[in-house]
């Protein structure tokens, strides 16, 4: 396992980051149109919506996580700067930030002249096509940004049963919950990641 | 269990009616694996980036300033030649009255892809200001100022300067035209705000 668990405790706040959960109920689009008139407060709910997925989407193309998290800002540089060109009629949110995103992300790979793990292979791969490559990033940003939709008590679980390995008893000795509000939760997580990946937030 | 690890078949059962659904989304939670944590320089927004002020080298600012006054002449001749048409007409015009016996009318032109709407107004009647004064066109919403479009300088008789409002005009009630700097009294103001 990775990650060392620390129980959530009442007595032990947070400390005050950018909210892990998005509770407005505003959907990407309508934040696009309204970080296109420069509204502050729009960008910043984009960016707790989409600061970690973008990251993700960084280290996956440039393998290297410093300049990963140095191409966040100019991806989020890139989305306050192109938010005009957003028309909701061609397509959610989701996919604009997306290409967005990726775009920002290979212009700052090449405007270093450093080669990373998105550059052609110079021998034979027997890994995956550039294709799935790009079908396999695409997923991955839904998934992520669908699972900053999902609600605290729900996410803890997903991320205990998902990326900690825990079993769903290991869960709910850890959380001190039934066994039975383990499983329920998990499923409503899993609803809830699936209507995000249907609705395309 | 399942080979990932997680007990899909016992949260989800076989005859439940979300189960494709509910399993396309396992499939990717697997596939993708977490999202990375913030570090704490990300963990607070960036700051927004200021607007750039791109200055052209002067060669090919000239270079720019002839293709746009050969442009103008172009434009001038069509223009002469082809009709008083417009290259964009309108998609509304607003009239705007003052107290004074002021009144302008606001054309606003096709909004451009950056979601820009250009206007012109042409005014008449308003009082010229002392030099470095100037009005400015606000949007209003429930008859309050709003978002400003733009400020102007009015001589004797008709003026006519383009604005601009990169908004969604639909939600705004209405246009009106203040001293810059002021509130109130409105000078302009559409009849149906």
């Amino acid at each position: 396992m990775d990650a060392v668990l620390t129980r959530p405790s009442p007595s032990c706040p947070e400390v005050e980051t950018i909210a892990r959960v998005s509770t407005s109920e505003t959907s990407d689009a309508t934040l696009i149109e309204q970080v296109a008139e420069q509204q502050r407060e729009a960008f910043e709910e984009l960016y707790g919506r989409y600061a970690r997925p973008v990251l993700g989407l960084a280290l996956r193309r440039l393998g290297d996580r410093g300049r990963a998290e140095d191409s966040v800002q100019e991806v989020f540089t890139a989305v306050w700067r192109s938010a005009g060109s957003y028309d909701r009629t061609r397509g959610p949110g989701v996919a604009w930030l997306y290409t967005i995103a990726r775009n920002a992300i290979v212009d700052a790979q090449r405007r270093r002249h450093v080669p990373t793990m998105a550059d052609p292979p110079e021998v034979v791969s027997t890994g995956p096509t550039p294709d799935e490559e790009a079908e396999a990033s695409w997923n991955t940003w839904r998934i992520h940004r669908a699972l900053e939709t999902l609600p605290e008590h729900e996410r803890t679980v997903i991320d205990l049963a998902y990326f900690s390995g825990l079993s769903q008893s290991e869960i709910a000795a850890f959380l001190q919950i039934p066994l039975g509000t383990v499983k329920t939760r998990t499923r409503s997580g899993l609803s809830r990641l699936a209507d995000g990946l249907e609705g395309e937030l | 269990m399942t080979d990932s690890g997680f007990p899909f078949d016992e949260i989800v059962a076989d005859s439940d009616p979300d189960r494709a659904r509910l399993r396309e989304a396992h499939d990717l939670l697997l596939a993708a694996g977490p999202p990375p944590e913030l570090p704490p320089s990300l963990a607070a927004l960036p700051p927004i980036p200021q607007a750039q002020v791109i200055t052209l080298p002067r060669r090919r600012f000239t270079a720019i300033a002839s293709i746009a006054a050969s442009a103008v002449v172009l434009f001038g001749i069509g223009y002469a030649i082809g009709g008083r048409d417009s290259p964009q007409q309108p998609v509304r015009t607003v009239a705007m009255q003052g107290p004074a016996g002021a009144t302008a009318s606001l054309a606003v032109l096709p909004k451009d892809p950056a979601g820009n709407w250009p206007m012109t107004l042409e005014v008449s009647g308003l009082a010229a200001l002392p030099k470095g004064k100037t009005y400015t066109l606000w949007l209003t919403r429930n008859g309050k100022l709003a978002e400003s479009c733009g400020t102007f300088a009015v001589a004797a008789g008709t003026t006519t300067v383009p604005l601009n409002a990169p908004y969604p005009l639909k939600e705004y009630d209405g246009w009106v035209v203040v001293r810059t700097g002021t509130t109130q009294p409105f000078v302009l103001q559409t009849e149906t705000a």
